[in-house]
């Protein structure tokens, strides 16, 4: 038997390897074996990857629930209609593909957060997203009106909202490059 | 601020300040986020790929209000010894180094910051800390989120927070380690006890070496598992609570270490300094252990004194990307081994200022 790293001299040294609770026997040379200690960083080979640990636990389910989710996927596969991804699809490969994924999938979300989560809704600090995109939504809304109130030659009027947009902007990108 | 300095430098700028803590080494944070609009690493094409760096180099580049200074390294662009280096100093993951297109980073001067883009999440924040500085190193990984943030919108959901590829990320996106050096739990066997009791109070224990090197010159490395569920303030108050918990143990099973068998732990770390200063060859296992026993017996003031800076530095240079990098060509295993032996003899034999000063370790007993 030829060495299966090198594939060029004799295999003398076996390696058992249990992943998954499979055993795995690999066979190598004694030169390439002795490069297979903990530090060696071989970026070729996959380790036994987190994801894959981590997706067979979130697999894991009590027996029942494992049938109520199969045939509640098997009814209707969902797609992702942004990146296609089913639910299968992520119970195999432990990653969402896009954040539409989060709606998509909200109905499977609770009973999977729950075990591996400390609860289902996120209590951390909260994104500013959301008023962000309604400020730069009213600062279009206002330029509009600056148009309207130019055209119409209501200068006073026209400066105020002038003044008023300025203020949002400056909300928006805190001083920084005053355009949008 | 080009690739060569990150590449030779083994004690970076955000080493330097020890705090005279020899238990805990370090403190990491990372913060995952993603951008609003477009899919996750693992689902997206290459121009939305090129899209989201666009966006993050403008946003890091860009603004003169800008207060860091970010270099920035695509990985597509770096030879393999070079990204193994990165994960040896733990700037990049180890999934960022295996990457053949996507995928690069941005590191300030001093290293304590590095972004990583297109892992895989769209962004990734690491601040790193000397010491047990998790609040402080929250503040300053939030301060760039926040910076960032100004520029770039978010990935967020007002149920589940700021979205993640990985569902263990989802919510706060926020994982911080503490990374620990307990060689007295280790030789006493009562890791494996405390490392159960830990993951039930829901953190991870894992080697710094990566994972399956548990036990290598026993540092160890313990991180939140949860990231929803709780605010940030409340995730890094249980870590600091474990982690002093598990200091104090390390602390009294030295004590204990001292009283029982004082000569044998007195002969056994001496030898260990002694194979460090003289040894041939030394494989990276054997050198980890004799590190571990020489900084143990720095702290325990039975050795002469060393800095804790300069045996991080050790730490950092026992390690195979670097040594090849020191001699400057790749090595067979066997010739790293004697490589490794004459850099840490060089490295320990350079004169060490802090300690001249006749500064020991303050946590000595």
């Amino acid at each position: 038997m030829i060495c299966g790293h090198c594939k060029q001299r004799p295999a003398n040294v076996t390696v058992t390897q249990v992943q998954n609770d499979q055993k795995v026997e690999r066979y190598y040379c004694e030169i390439c074996a002795a490069q297979f200690h903990p530090f060696q960083f071989e970026v070729s080979e996959e380790p036994v990857s987190i994801q894959q640990f981590i997706s067979n636990w979130m697999n894991f389910l009590p027996a029942s629930t494992t049938k109520e989710i199969k045939q509640a996927t098997e009814k209707k596969t969902t797609n992702c209609p942004t990146c296609g991804l089913t639910y299968r699809q992520f119970l195999k490969q432990g990653k969402f593909g896009c954040e539409n994924c989060y709606e998509t999938f909200n109905a499977q979300l609770p009973q999977l957060l729950e075990r591996i989560q400390a609860g289902t809704k996120h209590v951390g600090f909260k994104e500013q997203t959301i008023s962000i995109e309604k400020i730069k939504h009213q600062i279009e809304t206002l330029r509009e009106q600056l148009q309207q109130a130019i055209v119409a030659e209501y200068f006073e009027d026209a400066a105020k909202i002038r003044d008023e947009i300025r203020l949002l902007e400056s909300k928006v990108y805190s001083g920084g490059e005053g355009q949008l | 601020m080009n690739i060569e300095h990150f590449l030779t430098n083994a004690n970076p700028g955000w080493m330097k300040n020890e705090d005279g803590s020899d238990i805990v080494i370090s403190t990491r944070i990372r913060l995952a986020r993603n951008i609003a609009g477009t899919r996750f690493p693992n689902s997206f094409t290459e121009e939305e790929a090129q899209g989201i760096e666009d966006q993050v180099m403008n946003a890091l580049f860009s603004i003169e209000q800008n207060p860091y200074h970010f270099s920035y390294f695509p990985i597509k662009d770096m030879p393999q010894l070079q990204r193994q280096i990165l994960v040896e100093k733990h700037l990049i993951s180890p999934n960022l180094a295996k990457r053949k297109k996507i995928g690069s980073v941005f590191i300030t001067e001093d290293e304590a910051f590095s972004i990583m883009v297109n892992e895989e999440d769209h962004i990734r924040i690491q601040c790193l800390a000397c010491g047990m500085h998790i609040e402080d190193a929250f503040e300053k990984a939030r301060k760039i989120d926040r910076y960032l943030s100004r520029h770039i919108t978010y990935a967020y959901q007002e149920r589940y927070g700021y979205l993640t590829s990985c569902p263990t990320n989802v919510g706060t996106g926020l994982r911080a380690s503490v990374m620990l050096h307990l060689p007295a739990l280790t030789v006493t066997k009562q890791m494996n006890a405390l490392i159960q009791m830990m993951t039930r109070l829901g953190m991870v224990v894992r080697g710094i070496y990566g994972e399956g090197s548990e036990n290598l010159g026993s540092v160890y490395q313990i991180s939140n598992q949860i990231t929803l569920g709780k605010s940030e303030l409340d995730i890094l108050q249980e870590l600091r609570d474990v982690v002093e918990q598990v200091i104090r143990k390390e602390k009294s099973a030295r004590k204990a270490l001292l009283i029982r068998a004082p000569s044998t732990l007195e002969d056994r770390l001496s030898r260990s300094l002694g194979t460090l200063k003289y040894a041939k060859i030394l494989t990276s296992e054997e050198a980890a252990s004799c590190l571990s026993n020489v900084r143990l017996g720095v702290s325990l003031g039975l050795l002469e004194p060393i800095s804790q800076s300069r045996l991080n530095e050790c730490m950092l240079l026992i390690q195979p990307g670097f040594i090849q990098q020191y001699v400057g060509t790749t090595l067979q295993p066997a010739e790293r081994d004697m490589y490794r032996a004459k850099l840490l003899q060089d490295k320990l034999s350079e004169q060490d200022e802090s300690v001249n000063n006749g500064e020991k370790g303050e946590d000595s007993i």
